[in-house]
């Protein structure tokens, strides 16, 4: 008797809210996201262009970046207010040593990456064993390494990079018979992937859709990636800054979602008491977590000095993180992850950081002033965060 | 029908095989406050034991003592026999006693599979990221829930999303997942409904009746402890005051030993 009911209760529909908090998260944005470029299309006649989209792509590959970091954090229910700092000071440090003390382009990019890591760690040590929440030890942090960036930087406040190979990362396009290349790589290794997970179901004699598993995802992943190549084909090629972007969501996704490193960042950021109980070491998925976003914000750094030729006061967002912080927040939060731990996909960090490079380039394109576009980025926040709270409430779950 | 307070010598020669958790004089403090003094428990397997007793009766003390969660300052605590050598909740795991807290300890965000399996995955080589073996951990999952006649209960659906009673169900399929002699039931029926209460009591008695031993921590004296379980241990005061058989007992008697309103109070005191 009892075990009907609880089988009727399994079968029945699917609540509102918890479509919205399953697959389904990505719909308002993606729907959001036409909508923007619907809306500047109509405005410009330049936004839907490939080179236009190219730039966009690029402009929103710092701030995609940083965003996959910071999901990281925010999944373990914490948040990193010093990746901007992060990524201002190890950049700066990676242009010392390859203006000043001759070390090659490879090596620095090495030790800034190293850095940021260390730096993260060092916030989440600080977090777990004294208990200081992250925001003050992030917040205060980023402040000191603002402090160290001035430090670090030369009489003249600024290193140029032009001719030291590290602009090459941003100046270098793939095209052709290459970026296509690059494309079937990228599909076969995501075939495999999904192939050896509907093997191991049939083997275990589970239910495995070849459809819904394996020829959906793949077509889809088929059709959106030749579309992106065609159109950056179409100007240029596929910058590697956008590639190097797109691997990060590669190797990102499958942390997240195939790896037990993954899952232990959904279940701390959910009930970390239940996370520890069952065995989890806590404290150390929430260092990984902090060294991940501190070394891909090292990382971003390292791009954005490329884009820019150089590093100076204005790396990494400036004193305080400047709109870089806030960009970079405001990209995970939109995309749709949870300000409050344990909810969040990969695309998250593409769509929201989309989100963010087209109403930037969009504003650019009308001629408006920047603080228009703050002002609808800070927006673009509360927005997303409202929702989150909206699907919250929803599912009729409070710490969901 | 005879229902008598029995001492607890009587109860135990009822039953001479050698006990899965015998704790004998079991002292404990916190600072000045002593938690318990002296207090006696025996688990064997098939047995539904209930710990009972007022708030600050020690029995929480004990069964936390008896997973690993805090030490003891004296007594004998031994499994089937031997010395129990637990300095951790892992090390008491490891020897097969496993704990269904009252607060379930479930991720909301994660699945019944997930939940499950969470701290001990079945996970794929270091060098490609330790990616869950996920088929074969739904495949037991759904092995362990239809045993314990729950075979249709959503693997896929976050758990935050099921009721009261099925949360429950899954932190006690956890528990049985890896096979133990005891399990620690911490009061499972709190927060429940009634239908969802018989139902836990049933899977309790499945349970014992599997050869696992069974302690369970309630509240629910006049419902669950005195239907539900085959003895009861009343504790005040950091120490053991009665012990019953529960088919010889009115719930009555057992809040009686509780308050201290009873002979058996005097007995062992």
């Amino acid at each position: 008797m009892a075990n009907s009911a609880a089988a009727s209760g399994d079968v029945k529909r699917r609540t509102f809210g918890e479509v919205l908090n399953s697959d389904m998260r990505a719909l308002p944005v993606i729907i959001g996201l036409v909508a923007l470029w619907v809306f500047f299309a109509l405005q410009s006649n330049v936004f839907l262009t490939p080179q236009n989209l190219s730039n966009l792509l690029v402009q929103s590959t710092v701030v995609g970046i940083m965003a996959i970091g910071l999901m990281f954090v925010l999944l373990v229910k914490e948040i990193d207010l010093s990746v901007a700092a992060i990524n201002g000071v190890t950049s700066v440090l990676m242009a010392k040593l390859v203006v000043d003390y001759g070390v090659s382009p490879w090596l620095a990019v090495t030790v800034a990456i190293v850095t940021g890591a260390a730096i993260g760690s060092f916030s989440a040590r600080w977090v777990t064993f004294v208990g200081v929440p992250s925001f003050v030890v992030t917040l205060g942090l980023g402040l000191a390494l603002n402090g160290l960036q001035l430090v670090l930087l030369p009489p003249t406040a600024r290193y140029g990079l032009m001719g030291t190979g590290i602009d090459k990362i941003a100046e270098t396009k793939i095209s052709g018979i290459t970026s296509w290349a690059a494309l079937v790589i990228g599909l076969v290794a995501f075939a495999a992937l999904v192939l050896s997970g509907i093997a191991r179901r049939k083997r275990a004699g589970l239910e495995a859709s070849l459809f819904s598993r394996f020829v959906l995802p793949l077509g889809a992943a088929a059709i959106f990636g030749a579309i992106v190549v065609t159109i950056l084909n179409a100007h240029q090629g596929i910058p590697v800054v956008v590639l190097i972007f797109a691997i990060l969501l590669g190797i990102g996704g499958y942390i997240l979602k195939e790896t037990r490193f993954g899952l232990y960042l959904y279940a701390v950021g959910n009930n970390d008491e239940a996370a520890r109980r069952a065995g989890v070491k806590v404290a150390r998925i929430k260092m990984a977590a902090f060294a991940i976003a501190g070394g891909i914000a090292a990382l971003a750094g390292v791009l954005g000095a490329s884009r820019a030729l150089g590093v100076g006061v204005f790396s990494g967002g400036g004193v305080g993180g400047g709109t870089l912080l806030l960009e970079s927040i405001a990209a995970t939060v939109i995309g749709g992850v949870s300000l409050f731990g344990g909810r969040g996909s990969i695309h998250a960090a593409l769509l929201g950081a989309l989100v963010i490079g087209t109403v930037q380039n969009g504003l650019n394109l009308m001629g408006v002033e920047n603080y228009v576009r703050l002002i609808v980025t800070g927006l673009l926040l509360v927005l997303a965060v409202s929702i989150d709270k909206l699907i919250e409430k929803a599912m009729g779950q409070q710490n969901f | 029908m005879v229902k008598a307070a029995a001492t607890r010598g009587d109860v135990h020669a009822a039953n001479q095989s050698t006990p899965l958790i015998s704790m004998r004089n079991i002292r404990k403090s916190f600072g000045s406050v002593h938690a318990l003094q002296g207090a006696s428990v025996d688990v064997h397997a098939g047995e539904v034991v209930a710990l009972v007793g007022d708030n600050g009766a020690g029995k929480s003390t004990l069964v936390k003592i008896m997973a690993g969660v805090f030490g003891f300052d004296s007594g004998e605590y031994s499994i089937e026999g031997q010395p129990a050598k637990i300095a951790s909740p892992a090390d008491a795991t490891a020897l097969g006693i496993q704990t269904v807290y009252q607060d379930l300890a479930l991720c909301n965000n994660l699945d019944a599979v997930q939940n499950l399996f969470l701290g001990r995955e079945l996970t794929g080589p270091a060098w490609f990221g330790r990616r869950i073996r996920r088929a074969e951990c739904e495949v037991r999952a759904r092995e362990v829930l239809t045993r314990m006649r729950l075979g249709q209960l959503s693997l896929t659906r976050p758990v935050g999303a099921m009721s009261g009673g099925q949360r429950q169900n899954i932190a006690i399929a956890r528990s049985i997942l890896w096979t133990p002699k005891v399990v620690i039931f911490d009061e499972p029926t709190a927060a429940l409904s009634h239908s969802a209460s018989e139902q836990v009591s049933a899977l309790v008695r499945t349970l014992a009746n599997d050869g696992l031993g069974i302690v369970v921590v309630s509240h629910d004296i006049h419902n669950f402890v005195v239907n539900a379980t085959d003895r009861i241990e009343v504790m005040r005061l950091g120490a053991n005051v009665a012990s019953f058989k529960s088919s010889e007992v009115t719930g009555e008697q057992v809040v009686n030993a509780m308050v201290g309103g009873n002979e058996a109070v005097n007995l062992a005191g």
